[in-house]
């Protein structure tokens, strides 16, 4: 393995990824825009290796309360999609979807719920497949688990569940932009580290 | 009158006397460990990742709950910390995720809580009190002035330890 940590990818490999987010991140929006019946567009996508707190300060502050989907990575790629965003994410997609409104996630009852979780499940799985076509790579997904909690807490799991390999969080910014509005959702794509080597050799970089 | 306010990261630890409060927010499935000595007004409070580390050449001890631990003991002892009168409590170890069919992922923080309470053990500490697992993060406030531990969560009333 050539790549022992998350921080150890040169411009030429922070590159690759940044294509391979970007590539995920249009499919995702394309999905978003077919289930909303309203054209999406992404900003210029940037991939950013960060710590615990820089993540957060990216997004927010630790006790921001975020909704958070978790979606497990297996088979030839093992490794975490998590997918979050915060209630003005939601209220406009649940105004879209459902005609309901969402001021806060405190307001949230079962039905609208569900269905945030469900549209974190499209974003992610179209940005999977879309990854794993380009990679050649066969990835199952788990099924989705969300939460709705503080930012702090919900960034901890990838840390810690990669806490034995590496500090970093790989992170994936690109904004979905609808009718000029911004979305405010954020994706962490964190294969393991053996996964990201296996990535890059495929695509022939490293 | 402005208090002091000690912030502690991930992964680390701070300590004070007198007055002020340390805090450290939102910890997931990682744990609090606040260490108070009533008598001397001396508190620390460590945030600790995994439970145990296993790569000796890693500098962040106090991400561990292990060398976090004996470190932060360490510490306060030449502070002048008395283990027989030092009140410890904890909070975290939540598991934020559940994944269906896959009950191992996420049970760090199960692991971190044991391990934590066995290096305590192992150090002469006894918990007092603790606020731990569950599904949601948990912000945790130690008052060095009266030693009051409180925790914060989302849509729950404000618990004092």
């Amino acid at each position: 393995m050539k790549i022992r940590h998350y921080e150890d990818m040169n411009l030429q490999e922070l590159d690759v990824m940044k294509e391979i987010g970007s590539i995920g991140t249009s499919h995702a929006a394309t999905s978003l825009s077919k289930l909303l019946q309203k054209e999406i567009r992404i900003t210029l996508p940037e991939i950013s290796v960060l710590g615990y707190e820089e993540a957060i300060g990216r997004i927010g502050n630790p006790e921001e309360i975020v909704t958070g989907v978790l979606v497990k990575m297996d088979g030839q790629i093992n490794g975490l999609m998590l997918f979050l965003f915060n209630a003005d994410f939601a209220h406009v997609i649940l105004e879209k979807l459902m005609g309901q409104s969402c001021k806060d996630f405190m307001e949230l009852d079962e039905i609208g719920y569900s269905a945030l979780v469900e549209v974190g499940n499209i974003i992610i799985c179209s940005y999977v497949n879309a990854f794993s076509k380009l990679v050649g790579v066969d990835i199952n997904l788990s099924v989705p688990s969300a939460t709705v909690n503080m930012l702090g807490g919900i960034l901890t799991v990838p840390i810690a569940e990669y806490g034995y390999e590496t500090d970093k969080l790989m992170y994936f910014n690109a904004d979905f932009l609808m009718e000029g509005q911004k979305l405010p959702g954020w994706l962490l794509m964190l294969p393991d580290i053996r996964s990201l080597n296996d990535i890059l050799e495929k695509l022939g970089v490293c | 009158m402005f208090e002091k306010e000690l912030k502690v990261g991930i992964g680390d630890m701070k300590l004070t006397r007198n007055e002020g409060t340390i805090i450290t927010y939102a910890l997931g499935s990682c744990i609090g460990i606040t260490f108070y000595d009533p008598q001397l007004r001396l508190g620390a409070l460590l945030h600790i990742m995994l439970p145990s580390r296993v790569d000796t050449r890693d500098a962040n001890i106090f991400k561990y709950a292990d060398s976090g631990i004996h470190e932060t003991v360490r510490k306060l002892t030449a502070f002048g910390m008395v283990k027989s009168r030092t009140i410890v409590k904890i909070a975290g170890g939540a598991k934020m995720f559940e994944i269906s069919g896959n009950a191992d992922f996420g049970n760090i923080g199960q692991r971190n809580e044991a391990a934590v309470k066995q290096t305590l053990m192992r150090e002469g500490l006894r918990v007092s009190a603790e606020d731990t697992g569950g599904s949601y993060a948990r912000t945790m406030i130690l008052n060095i002035q009266t030693g009051a531990v409180s925790v914060r969560t989302f849509g729950r009333a404000e618990k004092f330890l």
